[in-house]
């Protein structure tokens, strides 16, 4: 059914380029998924996962960094072990965390829009670190905004409890993660043209 | 944990388009109606689903036990009242049977992850979205799959050699960035290595995929999952 026996239509090397940087991350968003420092003194401990959505918005841009998440999130759907804890299925993207899950594509998307303005990503020296600070701030804000309603509607508890057990515990670790960020892209470590 | 696994079982023989839109379906009635009496004839179904896959419905709570102990925190959090009496059971019924409908969710999906090898849920993708989006999510979900266990190795690599190095002595944003940083310049450096044997092969946007072919259960279960889906409007 359907098969293509047509000639061969080359993809453009721009776009193969960013493509590859857009798989390699959606893979490293499910690598940093498996991944955490505990913390002493930290209800929870600090998942690596954010590090990946961040990049995606800052290196790749709002198309590509899109497309990174939403190639995470198809590849966890189809059934591939992704998911924190090497979970993996729908049940699991709908289940009580699946808000998170949709709030790291829409955050990927809101810090590439905020920080580059454009499709093509433009150099991160170019763009001030206040800038850079507010989107990931924003990001994060997406990410709970879709993930507490969606714990909340999924388990029937209130938005109260929804918060204390789905935010409250992860701030401390969320403002050490985006200082990190932060940190590198100051340096210049992010870098990598 | 739940993965595909190569059996001759009546699931593994269905189209995964049909067993998407199945799934699909399910979810949506599921969540439209979280009432004793439709959750217990989705109970059922959930565990036909689970019969066509050959999945013991005990082996899918213990691949999604860290998920299990959330769903289970709002029903018995819900019960505990802060003044006398300090125990209230009734309040337990509907925070329970919201947790119970993503259960049954889980049940249904876990009977996919068994049965579907995940090249055919990309080749169901690609044949889903229409056009060049549809080809790019395609070869990206295959191209995923496979780097997924390198940058891992890599992280895991870059962990045990910052350990060897005393790293664990280091502040915590210190640590955190430094792997994150080496991770995404690895990344970055297949990423280049990627797109040189992408265009080396000629990677285009129209390369030959799987064959998918609808089989004679595959419409009754297409038929169901869309019947599911519409029951939300009943």
């Amino acid at each position: 059914m359907s098969q293509e026996y047509d000639s061969v239509e080359l993809v453009g090397d721009s776009t193969v380029s960013q493509f590859a940087r857009a798989v390699v991350v959606a893979a490293l968003t499910a690598a940093f998924a498996q991944v955490s420092i505990p913390l002493p003194g930290l209800p929870a401990p600090v998942s690596f996962q954010v590090f990946a959505v961040y990049f995606a918005g800052l290196l790749l841009g709002p198309l590509w960094g899109g497309v990174a998440l939403t190639l995470y999130l198809l590849v966890g759907v189809a059934g591939a072990p992704v998911f924190s804890n090497g979970a993996a299925g729908l049940g699991y993207a709908l289940g009580p965390t699946g808000g998170y899950l949709l709030g790291f594509l829409v955050a990927a998307v809101l810090i590439g829009a905020i920080v580059h303005r454009r499709i093509e990503p433009r150099s991160l020296a170019d763009v001030s670190l206040v800038v850079q600070a507010g989107a990931l701030v924003a990001g994060l804000v997406a990410i709970y905004a879709l993930g507490v309603p969606w714990l909340a509607l999924s388990t029937g508890m209130g938005m109260t409890k929804a918060a204390s057990v789905g935010m409250v515990v992860f701030v401390p670790g969320d403002l050490i993660k985006i200082i990190a960020t932060l940190a590198l892209v100051k340096g210049g470590h992010l870098a990598l043209e | 944990m739940l993965t595909y696994e190569p059996d001759d079982a009546l699931a593994h023989a269905l189209d995964p388009r049909s067993k998407l839109c199945f799934q699909v379906g399910f979810a949506i009635a599921a969540f439209s109606h979280p009432t004793p009496r439709a959750l217990a004839a989705l109970t059922a179904l959930a565990l036909a689903a689970l019969g066509a896959a050959r999945l013991s419905p005990r082996r899918v709570l213990f691949s999604y036990r860290f998920v299990l102990l959330l769903l289970a925190f709002a029903p018995v959090s819900a019960v505990v009242a802060l003044q006398p009496p300090w125990l209230v059971p009734e309040r337990m019924v509907a925070p329970a049977l919201s947790s119970y409908r993503v259960v049954l969710v889980l049940f249904v999906a876990g009977a996919y992850v068994r049965s579907t090898p995940v090249r055919e849920s990309r080749a169901a993708v690609q044949r889903l979205v229409p056009g060049r989006t549809g080809q790019l999510l395609g070869v990206g979900m295959g191209l995923t799959l496979r780097f997924f266990p390198l940058l891992l190795g890599d992280v895991r690599r870059i962990r045990t050699a910052m350990d060897a190095r005393v790293g664990s002595e280091r502040s915590v944003v210190d640590r955190a960035g430094r792997i994150a940083v080496v991770a995404i310049r690895r990344a970055f450096t297949r990423a280049d290595r990627l797109a040189l044997a992408l265009r080396a092969r000629c990677f285009s946007w129209n390369p030959t995929l799987p064959e998918l072919r609808f089989a004679r259960m595959d419409y009754p279960v297409t038929i169901g999952g869309l019947a599911l889906a519409l029951s939300a409007l009943v």
